[in-house]
């Protein structure tokens, strides 16, 4: 053999090696198709860009910011100075509180949903009934089973409080009005919302997973674990779960009914998106009302457009699967304890629940609604549901608060 | 159809029928759909649509071969698969200073996978549904 025959043989057995390595390397990622692939990339990136609301004037304001942050964990915006926002939207607990129902100054009726990744919400509330952030963020102060507080008392807070009365100053450019309430509270919301802008869930195992596809890297993809692999692809395919959890955020900020109760305590029904476009039209606090700061009102084109109908009832919000695992229970009511019971609850989904027929016009003759086919039951086997438990915990933050956005401001307000 | 969120109608868009040639001839990017009696021309604004966003349709709608213009136009979209349609309504107007054109806006599709872009077009002789399969990923 000559010295170049002896020199390829070598380079070849080296090869050779190389690409066995490579193939253990990558060797526990699943062989995805290209329109797979195609599904598992647009689930990012994350974090999103940061943009700022055109209805808040003091969007993304840092005086803003830490106003609104002082006030979320003030207890002095509720009636008997018991509570605050924190109290049911617990940083420990990703900013939800781990009850079935949250628990204002009483039990209400919904669980408590995160309110991380809440500016990227198109409507707010398990029913959409607002579609801004600073409204949502009033909402509870004047509900009586949450904070219980009136507009007077808000804005008397704002006021006469020295260092707020100074912060708000800061924030907002002026005095916080002495005769209009209402502004003042909105004014509240306001800054209230300017912080809960802040708060993004961190990075995940998906993401990682999901980068290192989009940048073709198989070795770092192949770190993604196999089962969370294996539900994952039941998640965009067979599942069809992308369709509604669609998008970097999980959710494409819309509404569905998937067949759980609606009755609630006293007996009555909780009909969901259909009384929340009602309460959201009927609001002076919507984005074609008064308080909104976007003059062009490009903003309000949703609520503009919004459709009202019998096929709202009884639909809740899809919401955002981005720290899933540490919001429990869920749906809207937190009628699922578990991460299982819901991939269950959509594997045996009862067809028989979702309202097809309950529906009856002014003389008692029932109503026939066509039939969403989107929801059927999955029949999943118990290694598939596991496998889509196992993907579902892979979006949850690896390091908690590491995504949420700091921002400094001094205000030296005392 | 009852979920048919009808977009709004619009009175009347309509060209006489020797027009027909140009339905439209000076929408750039345009796209057509046809029936026995009428000729729909339309573009979307943005020309690539994505899942959650809102969009707009501009479009002029033709009577043919001497049937009688039509009276209005309702736009709408559904995904025939699913059972179900949009959850906003659009609303038609005519575009400023552009004769016979016409503009709906507030349409979303807010999931991926096949919506048909439906133009109900009413005219004397009862109504008639153009619509257009658009695979939206």
């Amino acid at each position: 053999m000559t010295r170049r025959g002896i020199f390829i043989f070598a380079a070849a057995i080296v090869a050779c090696f190389a690409l066995r390595l490579a193939a253990a390397d990558d060797g526990n990622l699943l062989r995805f198709t290209p329109e797979e692939t195609r599904r598992i990339l647009q689930h990012g990136p994350w974090p999103r860009p940061w943009s700022r609301d055109p209805s808040n004037r003091v969007s993304g304001k840092p005086a803003a910011i830490a106003l609104g942050e002082r006030l979320f964990f003030d207890p002095r915006l509720s009636s008997g100075n018991s509570l605050s926002c924190a109290s049911c939207h617990v940083p420990v607990k990703s900013f939800a509180d781990g009850r079935k129902l949250g628990v204002g100054l009483e039990e209400g009726d919904r669980n408590t949903p995160s309110v991380l990744n809440v500016r990227l919400n198109r409507w707010f509330g398990w029913d959409g009934s607002n579609d801004n952030l600073w409204a949502q963020s009033v909402r509870p102060m004047l509900d009586p089973r949450e904070l219980a507080v009136t507009a007077r008392h808000v804005a008397d807070f704002m006021r006469n409080d020295r260092e707020l009365r100074c912060r708000y100053q800061q924030a907002f450019g002026v005095p916080p009005a002495p005769v209009d309430d209402e502004a003042v509270m909105v004014d509240t919301g306001k800054a209230l919302a300017a912080y809960q802008e802040t708060l993004v869930s961190g990075r995940t195992p998906f993401d990682d997973f999901r980068d290192a596809m989009a940048r073709g890297d198989r070795q770092a993809a192949a770190r993604y674990p196999q089962n969370a692999q294996r539900g994952l692809r039941i998640f965009i395919g067979k599942g069809s779960c992308n369709l509604c959890h669609f998008g970097p955020n999980f959710t494409n900020g819309e509404f569905h009914e998937i067949g759980i109760p609606v009755l609630r305590k006293l007996g009555s029904v909780d009909w969901g998106r259909y009384q929340g476009i009602k309460m959201l039209q009927a609001s002076r606090f919507n984005l074609e009302g008064p308080y909104s700061d976007d003059a062009s009102r490009s903003t309000a084109t949703s609520s503009r457009h919004v459709a009202l109908g019998p096929q709202n009832y009884e639909q809740f919000k899809i919401p955002s699967l981005r720290n899933i695992a540490l919001t429990a229970p869920y749906m809207h009511n937190g009628h699922l304890a578990t991460l299982r019971d819901v991939v269950k609850h959509y594997s045996e989904i009862d067809l028989g629940l979702l309202h097809s027929v309950h529906l009856y016009d002014s003389d008692g003759v029932p109503q026939t609604l066509p039939v969403d086919n989107l929801l059927k039951p999955l029949k999943l086997s118990v290694q598939e549901i596991d496998d889509v438990v196992a993907f579902l915990h892979t979006l949850t933050e690896k390091r908690a608060g590491a995504g949420i956005r700091r921002v400094t401001h001094n205000s030296n307000c005392r | 159809m009852f979920r048919l969120f009808a977009a709004l109608i619009a009175t009347a868009c309509a060209l006489p029928c020797d027009a027909v040639s140009a339905c439209g001839a000076d929408l750039r990017g345009a796209q057509t759909i046809e029936s026995a009696r009428y000729q729909i021309t339309y573009r979307l604004q943005p020309a690539k649509i994505a899942v959650g966003r809102h969009f707009s349709v501009e479009f002029v709608a033709c009577a043919k071969g001497g049937a009688p213009a039509p009276a209005a136009v309702v736009v709408d979209a559904s995904m025939p698969e699913h059972g179900h349609g949009m959850n906003y309504k659009a609303v038609v107007k005519p575009v400023q200073n552009q004769n016979a054109r016409y503009r709906a806006d507030g349409l979303m599709f807010h999931m991926p996978g096949r919506w048909e872009l439906i133009f109900e077009v009413q005219g004397a002789v009862g109504t008639e549904r153009l619509t257009r399969s658009i695979a939206l990923e």
